[in-house]
């Protein structure tokens, strides 16, 4: 969107989880605030892996930080299995953790310096009793040598193999939901199509549901089925992976696929489709938070924020007063 | 961990063992008593039976040394116990908690640090008696506000790191966290602290005792040692020597330990120069000057010395290059892209590095310039753009005084004439206002534009060649399209010749006419952009090409996984680099370094070259742009 | 304005909060004034005819209520002992402390800064070893000791300075500078070393930021690079340590007050509270306290300066 609305929602009984008119705020000092997310919604089916991309800054990150709750976010509702997370407080919300675990972009900060791999991984069950998976059995799953692990720190293992630790901690723990915010984009090629690959198996061994952040196009639709386009911490765009990139509705979706060098995707040279920086998020744009930057801005974008809507039948929805149809 | 900490490290532990030893045991030892006076002539020189003489009563001084650092030590190891413990929790607290709980503990802790510890030790002290254990007390409490602060300090560092972060979500309580994953790493410094503090202390105790206002006499002390001996000086100077030697000595071997522990905490190394300069590799025979190259590179090496061995981190690699053209180099990370650029630029890391090969600018063997020669290439002939724009302007000042900066050394304008300059540079790189943003400091700049000035400020002497280190990989696609696109414009305009580093293949695809991709520190295939992406030779490019997801492959595609990860280039296997993840070995790839051959302009390192055509991206995607 | 405001706020409090608490302290030491000026031997009707005279008989509070109230229309009380104005008395020994603080930093920076980039420019080399060897030893041996060793050198053995005593600058200055010398020297050096380490340490780091490789990919000399762009971002550690060493020394400079027989506020507050002459000392306490405020008020404004991403708005 730029836009809000939550015409793209599915019934509440369809989805595992369902996020509607996310807000986070953070306070940017001299009384000012950074409009990280401003009314965000989607939802998840079982089983379901959805993509949400955007550049830096977009609140990609905020959104799955406060799917969790850490922080909270300042509006709107998070709910898994139709249970509201942002009402719970205390030791009910810490109980609801174990059935949404993240797997964080650095792989090297997220793990203790000071602890055996191991023992990062066994810190979930510890915590919890019973109930969870075979540390080891969840090890080998994500393929590193138990053994191995027992005795080594994080600093002794390579991006790649710290990036499979958390997922192993996260997993240890039987979630329902797994929110991966960028978990490949600190790797190689080669390390992250390893990870990829490790993501699709496990998410059929355990069958999981997934939120699959990443600021490139190509990773996301890789995992993907369905993808959220956002920016500035609006939605612009949600539809199957497919359908997203083969038929891109969103000026901004375009620009983005644009700019991707050597795509393969038949559309004009991205300087064409956008043009300057993303403004601050601490003063947004009125209207329509892409206009700046749109080549197709008219006053009524100024004005009127778009709504969310379908196009193209199915369920492609876009949020634009002048979409490409 | 061990080879870490160096001799002085543990000699300065033996030292303080040594003397903790002798302070426990002092009544042990078969020496006089601390206040048995004439046991030998007065004011005698050290001798066997009192190694460090007598004083002025006959007292022998070693007991008394002995005797006084068991209030040295006391005081120290007690106060810095007491404050770190009163101090410690303290400060974790205000640090975990953040808001409230920090703001008040802060508070007062600033009070606490604006009072008088003079007036607060005196007044105790007078109130109290100048007891071991109330000096202990007093020093202990001083120490408290400073404990809080950087505990608190090394607190805040760890709870905004993401692994405390992990641990909430899985649903870690605050107190196990606390325990589990930031006490671990904060003791660490603390520890480091530990021992600094007790030098400090030690050394505070002895001010006391100088001034007269710790422990008593007769029980004897350093501080009152020293004061006493004082008067002696001319007569019997060992009398004021002897403590003020052992004081020193334990205060430096505090502070040496405490040092070490820091330094495990971060192991920065190495300065602006190379503080020894290694033996240059044997040069090869090297290659003729090929005429008409702008840049030649011949046969470059550099290997890095460290303990863990020689690792080669660009091992043999030539290229030239001529103007007009973008010359990519892709490999992935700790491959030595970015090693080679550096080597090329002579702009090696410090010490403990051999560099081998040659390096032609139009002829001239950049390798043999002095640094004085060398100067006058860079900047000048040479320009370089790193990835990384949040760092690659000086923080602290303004874009101006950086643009214009080169101007003025190398091309000698005058202010004016150079501020005139580097607005029109601005304005050519694209930045709207340039005026106004010479004025500007580098924080109040988007990425982008600050990688717009960096590029402004390698091309502000016209360099012939640019070299360009992963210019856009910090920067966000639509960005790094119009980056790419202005060092492209600019290659045109100026007819420089660009090396363009990448991990990205597909950046490359789009901007190079030719590629080097490299692996463990060696060119292993090389030819023109075209044919390498069309047609890889070497499966490591092929590999690297499938394993890399796009937007025409469907969704859930399965991409190509290469096994295993690259060696470690302090310890490559012999033969083929890439064998122990390569599809295609056989026998002779563990034997045998496969040359880097092939037909025309196509080079590769290979045994068994793949022949296979790999899918392309379309025709269209290649040349839209250029 | 805000901050200015803020500061004013928090140096009202520190006052309040640390001269009541040291009234406080001062009031539980065991002895009072009257013994100090009577004598053991006074009767005690004499005693409590003092006590009454000097309003030593009134609850705490009131005592303290007083005191400020004197304090705000700028009557600092009279020593007890001396019978001077203790405002007068401070004033005499202020300038002399803070001569010994400017000149020390003015040694300890002067020395600290070359010496620190100097190790940093080859870090690792057998300059740099040196240089870090002789902090360490300079770093631990006490200050008493230096001061010792010090005066036995030039002033004792060379007599080019002498060993003790103060002229004040308005009397003559070259004589002044003299006797501010070796004092200054000594407390100086033990700062030389903490300093040098620190920019050396903070130097070390700055070099191989990419803006320095860069730098020098540029063609940039090691000394313009070194000097120009190194030294000012390197600089916030050794700008703390010296607004921590400013605050923390003011009034804590008695130990060389002693050695070098300098008539400054160190000294005047150790013999005011061994002579119960708490009006003194509440009056060194202010000092101190707003001193401190001030440091760190000025720590800040040179953060800014020489970090423009400190500064606000
Ligand atoms: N703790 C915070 N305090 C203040 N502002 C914040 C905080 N976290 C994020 N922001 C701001 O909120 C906005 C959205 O940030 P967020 O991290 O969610 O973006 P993102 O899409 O994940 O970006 P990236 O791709 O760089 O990870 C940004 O402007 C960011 O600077
Ligand atoms: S056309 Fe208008 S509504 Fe649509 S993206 Fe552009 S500015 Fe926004
Ligand atoms: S030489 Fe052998 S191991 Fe190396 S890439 Fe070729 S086939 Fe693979
Ligand atoms: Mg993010």
């Amino acid at each position: 969107m730029a836009g809000s609305g939550t015409a793209h929602l599915r019934p509440r009984d369809e989805v595992l989880l369902q996020v509607e008119n996310l807000y986070v705020e953070f306070p940017a000092g001299r009384g000012r605030t950074v409009r990280a997310v401003s009314g965000v919604s989607f939802d998840l089916a079982k089983g379901e892996t959805l993509g949400i991309v955007g550049e830096s800054g977009c609140g990609k990150s905020s959104t799955a930080r406060a799917l969790i709750q850490l922080p909270r976010p300042r509006a709107g509702s998070v709910r898994l299995d139709g249970l509201d997370l942002t009402s719970l407080r205390g030791e009910a919300l810490r109980r609801v953790r174990r059935r949404l675990q993240m797997i964080f972009q650095d792989p090297i900060s997220s793990l203790n310096p000071r602890r055996r791999v191991r023992e990062i991984v066994e810190e979930g069950p510890k915590v919890w009793g019973r109930g969870a998976l075979d540390v080891d059995e969840v090890l080998e799953a994500v393929g590193l040598d138990p053994a191995t692990a027992a005795v080594r720190r994080p600093h002794e293992f390579s991006g790649g193999q710290c990036q499979r630790v958390s997922i192993a901690r996260a997993l240890v723990l039987e979630p329902e939901v797994v929110i991966c915010d960028e978990p490949v984009s600190a790797l190689d090629v080669s390390v992250q199509a390893q990870i990829l690959a490790l993501l699709e198996d496990l998410k059929e061994r355990y069958r999981l549901t997934l939120v699959f952040i990443a600021h490139d196009l190509a990773v996301v639709k890789n995992v993907s089925d369905r993808i959220l386009v956002m920016y500035l911490g609006k939605t612009c765009e949600l539809a199957p992976s497919e359908d997203l990139i083969a038929r891109p509705a969103h000026p901004y979706t375009k620009a983005l696929l644009a700019a991707i060098p050597g795509s393969g995707l038949d559309l004009p040279p991205a300087d064409r489709l956008i043009s300057g920086e993303p403004p601050s998020p601490v003063d947004p744009p009125s209207g329509c938070r892409f206009r700046t930057r749109c080549p197709r801005a008219a006053e009524r974008c100024a004005r009127e924020e778009p709504e969310i809507r379908p196009v193209n039948g199915g369920d492609h929805y876009v949020a634009c007063h002048f979409p490409d149809l | 961990m061990r080879r870490r900490f160096g001799a002085g490290f543990w000699i300065a532990t033996a030292w303080i063992s040594l003397v903790v030893a002798a302070a426990a045991l002092a009544d042990l030892l078969p020496i006089p008593g601390y206040d048995e006076t004439l046991v030998g002539p007065p004011r005698s020189g050290p001798s066997a039976e009192h190694p460090f003489g007598t004083d002025g009563l006959g007292r022998d001084v070693f007991s008394r040394v002995v005797h006084g650092a068991r209030v040295s030590l006391g005081v120290g190891i007690g106060a810095v116990v007491l404050g770190l413990g009163l101090g410690a929790p303290l400060g974790v607290l205000a640090g975990y908690r953040k808001g409230f709980a920090d703001a008040v503990i802060m508070a007062v802790n600033d009070i606490a640090l604006a009072f008088p510890s003079l007036v607060f030790a005196l007044a105790v002290v007078a109130f109290a008696g100048a007891s071991l254990r109330n000096v202990l007390i007093v020093l202990g409490v001083l120490g408290i506000p400073a404990w809080v602060r950087l505990i608190r300090g090394a607190t805040l560092s760890f709870a905004e790191r993401e692994f405390v972060l992990a641990a909430r979500v899985l649903g870690v309580r605050d107190r196990r966290i606390l325990w589990r994953d930031i006490m671990p790493n904060v003791a660490v410094p603390a520890a480091s602290y530990a021992f600094i503090g007790m030098a400090v202390v030690i050394v505070a105790e002895g001010s006391l005792a100088f001034l007269g206002l710790s422990v008593q006499a007769p029980t004897p002390t350093w501080g009152g040692l020293i004061n006493e001996g004082r008067t002696l000086m001319e007569t019997a100077p060992h009398v004021v020597l002897a403590p003020s030697i052992v004081m020193f000595l334990t205060v430096l071997s505090f502070n040496l330990v405490g040092d070490r522990l820091r330094a495990l905490t971060d192991v920065r190394q190495s300065g602006l120069e190379p503080a020894r300069q290694s033996a240059p590799l044997p040069a090869g025979p090297g290659a003729e000057p090929v005429t008409g190259a702008l840049l030649q590179v011949d046969d470059l090496r550099t290997h890095i010395h460290t303990p863990r061995g020689t690792v080669k981190a660009v091992d043999g690699v030539s290229f030239t290059l001529e103007r007009g053209r973008t010359l990519a180099i892709v490999g992935e990370s700790g491959s030595g892209k970015s090693m080679l650029i550096r080597t090329i630029l002579g702009l090696l890391p410090a010490a403990d590095v051999s560099r081998g090969g040659h390096v032609r600018l139009e002829g001239d063997d950049l390798t043999r310039f002095t640094p004085e020669e060398m100067r006058q290439v860079l900047g000048r002939r040479l320009g370089t753009v790193f990835q990384d724009p949040m760092t690659a302007l000086n923080p602290v000042r303004t874009i101006g005084t950086q643009v214009t900066e080169p101007l003025r050394v190398h091309l000698g304008m005058s202010r004016k004439r150079a501020r005139e300059e580097a607005a029109r540079l601005l304005a050519s790189v694209g930045i709207p206002d340039p005026a106004r943003t010479l004025g500007r400091y580098p924080h109040q700049l988007s990425g982008g534009m600050r990688q717009r000035v960096t590029i402004a400020m390698a091309l502000s002497c016209g360099p012939d060649v640019l070299f360009a280190d992963e210019p856009t990989t910090a920067l966000d696609v639509t960005i790094q399209d119009q980056v790419l696109r202005l060092i492209h414009r600019l290659r045109e305009e100026r007819d420089m010749a660009v090396v363009l580093v990448s991990h990205d293949l597909s950046v490359v695809r789009q901007w190079a006419d030719e590629v080097i991709v490299m692996y463990a520190g060696k060119v292993v295939e090389h030819g023109p952009a075209e044919q390498v992406f069309a047609r890889p030779r070497m499966p490591y490019t092929e590999a690297l090409l499938q394993a890399a997801p796009r937007l025409t492959d469907p969704s859930h595609h399965r991409l190509r996984v290469i096994p295993g990860r690259p060696p470690d280039l302090a310890d490559v296997p012999p033969g083929c680099p890439f064998r122990p993840r390569c599809a295609y070995a056989q026998d002779r790839c563990g034997a045998e370094a496969p040359p880097l051959t092939g037909d025309h302009d196509h080079l590769y390192a290979c045994w068994h070259p793949t022949g296979s055509a790999v899918a392309g991206a379309p025709e269209g995607a290649e040349s839209h742009g250029r | 304005m805000i901050l200015v405001v803020h500061r004013l706020v928090r140096l009202v409090v520190v006052l309040l909060v640390v001269t009541f608490l040291s009234y406080g302290l001062l009031n539980l030491l065991p002895g009072d004034p009257v013994t100090q000026i009577l004598g053991i031997s006074a009767t005690e009707e004499a005693r409590a005819q003092l006590r009454a005279d000097m309003g030593l008989d009134q609850p705490l509070m009131v005592r303290y209520a007083d005191w400020l109230s004197g304090l705000l229309s700028g009557d600092w009380g009279t020593s007890y002992i001396s019978r001077v104005p203790v405002a007068d008395e401070l004033a005499e020994r202020l300038p002399v402390t803070l001569e010994l603080l400017v000149a020390a930093q003015l040694v300890a920076l002067g020395l600290a800064i070359p010496v620190g980039v100097a190790a940093a420019r080859r870090a690792g080399g057998a300059l740099d070893q040196a240089l870090t060897a002789m902090s360490f030893a300079l770093l631990s041996t006490p200050v008493f000791v230096l001061g010792v060793l010090l005066i036995l050198i030039f002033a004792v053995t060379w007599q080019v300075v002498p060993a003790t005593g103060w002229t004040p600058i308005s009397v003559d200055l070259g004589w002044n500078l003299t006797s501010v010398l070796l004092p200054a020297i000594t407390l100086g050096c033990g700062q030389l070393a903490v300093y040098a380490r620190l920019l050396r340490a903070d130097l070390i780091a700055t070099l191989q930021e990419d803006y320095i490789t860069l730098a020098r990919a540029r063609g940039l000399s090691p000394r313009r690079i070194l000097w120009r762009h190194a030294l000012r971002p390197s600089a916030i550690s050794l700008i703390t340590a010296v607004g921590l060493n400013l605050g923390a020394l003011i009034g804590g400079t008695v130990i060389i007050e002693t050695l070098f027989g300098l008539p400054g506020i160190g000294r005047l507050i150790v013999d005011s509270i061994f002579s119960r002459d708490y009006l003194t000392v509440q009056g060194g306490v202010v000092l101190i306290s707003v001193g401190y405020v001030l440091v760190n008020f000025l720590v800040d404004v040179v953060y800014a300066a020489v970090d423009p991403r400190i500064r606000r708005a």
